[in-house]
Order: C-alpha cells, then structure tokens, then sequence
C-alpha cells in the first residue's frame, strides 16, 4: 500500500514537466473522435456489457446456491456423526457389541442419507471449490468412522476403506466424492479428543487395558500425524489441531500414569459415565 | 518444553488428587473391588518401565501399527508431491506478477500523458509472455485433474492483477469493457481445462476501476476535458451492472463497495470541469484538477 502510494506521487512528480509537452497531442487525439459515434458504440457496449453480467449473476447465483447446499448438507453430517460418536461413548463392559453395532448401524445411515445428499451436489472442480464448505462434516465423519472401527478392531480405518465405500454410492455416471487426504487428517486429529475422553471413562469402569491400549494407538497416531502436518495446505489449523491432540495424548497417558503408579490405591469409579467425566474433570470438546 | 512438562505435572497432580479424595460412595466400593484389581495387575511391574515398554510388550498391535505407519508414509508422499507442484505453480505465478508490473508501470505513463497508442504498444508485448507463462500454468495443472481449485490460491491475486491491467488497457483502447470471455481469449485460456474464473475476472475488474479516478484527474489536467464524461458513463454503467450481481460478504463484495468511492471520485471530476464550462469548450487548463 504504501509503496503504491510512493510510486504513485513519484509519477505524478514525474508526469509534471511531460504534460505540457504532449498537451497538444493529447488534444488532437481527442478532438478527432467525433463524438456522436463514440455514444452510439457507447450503447451497443452497455448492452454486450448488461448481457455478460447477466451471464456472471446467473454463474454466482448458482454457485452460491450449491454452496448454501453444501454447507446444509455438510452440517447435517456433522450433526449426525456427533450422535454417533455419543452413542460410542455409551459403550461399557457389558454392552459392547450392542452399543457399538447401533453405532454402526447410525454411521451407515449418515453415509446413506447425508453424505448421498452431498455426493449429488458435488461433481468435477467442485471437490476443491467447495471444500471449505463441505470440510466440516466430512472431518466429523472421519473422526465418527474412525472412532466406531477403532473400538471394533483396535485399528486404524485407512482413508482408502473409507473411500472405496463412498464409491458405492450416487450413480456410477457421476464422479464419485473422494475424501481427500487433507480432510482424512484433520479429521483424524480431531479423533485423538475423543478417545481421551473414551479413555479416562474406560479407566473410571475399570477397564485399563483398553485404556492402555488407546493410549499406545493414540500416541502413534500423533507421532505419525507430526511428520505429516506441516506439510499440509493449510497448516495453520492443523498446528492447532496438533497442540490440542499432544494435550490429550499427555492426558491419557498421565491418567495411565497415575494408574500404574497408584495401583494399589487405585479406586475406579462405578458411577454412571456422566458422573465420571465431571469428576475427571474433561473438558467438554466439541 | 518447560510449559509442556508444568502442565504434564498439573495434569498429574489434579488427576491423583482426585483418587486420594475418594467419596465415601466409592469407600464402600473399595471392598467390592480388591479382588478385580489384583486380577488386572497379577504382578505390579515397576511403573516406569512397563510404560516405556509398552509398545514392545504388545506384539499383537504391531501389525496394525505397521499397516498406519504405512499409510502415513503414503500421505507424507502425496503432500510431498503437492508440495512440489504448488512450488511450480509459485514460481510461474511469480513470473506473471513481474510480466503483469512491467506492463502496470508501462500504463503508468498515460498519467504523463504520452499518447495512448505509444502507451499501449509497450504494454501490449507483455501479453505474448503473458499467455505463455498462463500455457505453463496450464500444464502444471493438466498433471493433477479436477485439482484447478486446490492449488487456484497460488495464482489468484496474480490473475486478478492481469485480468485489471488488461481490462485498462482495453478501455484506453475501445473506451469499452473487457469480457470474461475476451480476458480467456487474449490469455489463450482454454475454459474447459484451466478457465479463468468468474470471480477472479470480476475482482479484476474492481481493480480496475481503483485506477480510473487518477486517469480522469490527470487527463483533465493535459486539457483533456472530455474524458471526465466517458469515464463516468462508463463506470456508471460498470457499476449498474456489478448491482445485478448477489455477491456474498467476500472479499469480491468488498472490492465492489470500494467502486462507489472511485465513481464518485470521477463524478467530482466531471462536475469540476463542467461547472466551469471546460467540458463543451477546451480552451483553458489547470483548473479542472481542483476536487
């Protein structure tokens, strides 16, 4: 700005001795135009210029119409893979399969319902275009997903799985929505939050070779998501993302810390879980 | 690392207190619960090493912890990849910026009042470098399809510099707009495969006009008297026509209220010259720059 501004006085320094040099010119020029044709092409060009800018308002009307699509689409996903992260967390020793079946059986339909919906708006440019409008719900998604096959097998869903079920859905015609890498890890980072709060509740149940086991997932997860982080697009959320994840993974590894040292003082909670997470003192996360 | 290993002591310490404090509910579970725990640490190991061990000691888990090691180096990979065609991407865009100042500071010289034809020939043999670096542009993107809008942050500002520069040159030389169409066509864009895109022109266009005000005050002041009065019809008309346009609080929007500023600038302008009767009649100059 300000060197604009500088150059722009130079100029106008410099324009001082020329402009009376060309005055003549200038106004030759000017004068050979005649001036009844300049309003007649004056006419003609706002018409050519009504006609495109009719043409960029139907381009944005649309655009935006998708993306307010998108967004709402994007949102409903979010709020429903939320749901199935709770329902995650009502797992307990005894209901297991249960709860984690119902957990899958809501996810399918996410996928089903919402994501369907999305898939059908999206289709070539617009997987980058609209990203930032569909991000959300997709890195919830990914965090849900994650969340449910990690409690089932204990390992990680690779982004390929997660993919291959998404080609499944929309006609074959269109091309089909593929999570991106960008979207996979954030999501990913945000799944870290949630199994520390999964952890801190299986060690008030009792259950610590499960916590010790999300404990050893989750710190692998965070030194593999080191090495890759900076080298995403947008970084700075992700930086973030990491400072909050290196705080949960110290947290659950305190927490298993305390259980190992204290062992024989070790009194788990039998509360009910509600009770557990405000006696841990866990931030609620969003 | 100070904070980090405070905090990681905190965390610690409010986590133990809070099993020291038992309730007296949990007391009387105290009893229920012995023979659970003795069965989940059949022999207490020493804490500090069982916890440095653990990924060791759990041989069933290294096989998953294989497969998302491998998965992750795949990724590292890709960005990696990414990484060095945005590096492309910049360098070409670096070359548009430079290509796109050499003909800014070529126009420049229209405030000094050099002829309008002289002006535009120097700008114009920047266009020729100018498709050929937006060919480049093309390829790089011709490698990663569907993937213009990953990496359209990287020349977005360049473009919407050019496409300014270009719908300039453009009223100099026609006193007309440059359409969207006609920015792809000098550019040698082809829109099914590496487009301009709507915004980016229109955003351009807004630029713009930001030079338009300075154009009327100093032609005015070269005697020029009748500029005011096309310059106005034209950036009128501009903005009506961005007034049909549902834009949304972005940047582009913010451009566009910029507009009315420059619109009312050359309005100033035009009501200067005319109110002294400059405008039917050129035969005095100097006064028409008061404003």
């Amino acid at each position: 700005m300000l060197n604009s501004s500088a150059a722009r006085t130079l100029s106008l320094m410099a324009a001082k001795p020329q402009r009376f040099a060309n005055f003549a010119e200038i106004v030759g020029a000017a004068a050979k135009k005649p001036r009844t044709m300049a309003t007649n092409v004056a006419d003609s060009d706002q018409n050519t210029t009504k006609n495109a800018f009719s043409n960029y308002a139907t381009y944005l009307n649309n655009l935006n119409d998708k993306r307010e699509r998108v967004v709402k689409a994007s949102r409903d996903i979010t709020m429903n893979s939320k749901k199935v992260i709770f329902q995650v967390h009502r797992i307990s020793k005894h209901n297991k399969e249960e709860v984690l079946q119902k957990a899958e059986n809501d996810l399918a339909a996410v996928m089903d319902q919402y994501i369907a919906r999305l898939v059908k708006e999206l289709g070539g440019t617009d997987f980058w275009k609209l990203r930032r409008a569909y991000s959300p719900g997709i890195q919830e998604y990914v965090e849900a997903a994650t969340l449910c096959s990690f409690c089932k097998t204990g390992a990680l869903l690779n982004l390929d799985e997660i993919n291959a079920s998404l080609r499944t859905l929309g006609d074959p015609s269109n091309e089909p929505l593929q999570i991106n890498v960008l979207d996979y890890l954030l999501g990913l980072a945000d799944l870290t939050g949630e199994l520390m709060r999964m952890a801190m509740t299986r060690i008030s149940d009792g259950e610590l070779e499960f916590a010790e086991k999300i404990c050893r997932f989750v710190r692998e997860i965070y030194r593999d998501l080191r090495l890759v982080a900076p080298k995403m697009d947008d970084s700075s959320d992700m930086k973030q993302k990491m400072e909050v994840m290196l705080q949960s993974v110290m947290k659950i590894e305190n927490a298993c810390f305390s259980v190992h040292v204290r062992g024989s003082e070790y009194i788990p909670f039998l509360g009910s879980e509600d009770t557990s997470f405000s006696m841990l003192g866990v931030p609620e996360i969003e | 690392m100070k904070t980090a290993f405070r905090s990681a002591i905190c965390a610690t310490l409010a986590f133990s207190s809070r099993f020291l404090n038992p309730t007296h509910h949990c007391h009387s579970l105290i009893l229920l619960y012995r023979p659970r725990r003795a069965a989940l640490f059949p022999s207490k190991p020493s804490p500090f090493t069982s916890m440095a061990s653990a990924d060791s000691s759990d041989a069933a888990l290294s096989p998953t912890i294989h497969v998302l090691e491998k998965q992750f180096e795949e990724f590292r990979h890709q960005l990696d990849d990414s990484a060095s065609l945005r590096e492309r991407i910049r360098s070409v865009s670096f070359e548009i910026e430079s290509a796109t100042r050499l003909m800014h500071s070529s126009l420049m010289l229209v405030h000094q009042s050099r002829p309008i034809p002289e002006v535009l020939e120097k700008a114009k043999g920047q266009i020729d470098v100018l498709r050929g670096l937006f060919c480049k542009l093309a390829e790089i993107i011709r490698e990663c399809p569907g993937q213009y809008y990953r990496y359209h942050g990287d020349w977005r500002s360049e473009t919407q510099a050019v496409v300014s520069v270009l719908a300039f040159m453009h009223y100099l030389e026609t006193e007309s707009l440059l359409l969207h169409a006609e920015v792809e066509e000098k550019l040698g864009l082809n829109p099914s495969e590496f487009g301009l895109d709507t915004e980016d022109y229109l955003t351009g266009i807004c630029f713009m006009s930001n030079d338009l005000p300075r154009y009327v005050v100093n032609r005015v002041t070269a005697g020029d008297y009748d500029c005011p009065r096309k310059v106005l019809t034209f950036l009128t008309d501009l903005h009506a026509a961005f007034r049909m346009l549902n834009l949304r609080n972005d940047f582009l929007r913010k451009k566009f209220d910029g507009m009315k500023y420059d619109l009312r600038k050359v309005e100033e302008v035009h009501y200067d010259v005319k109110i002294r009767g400059l405008a039917t009649n050129a035969e005095s100059k100097g006064d028409g720059e008061k404003s």
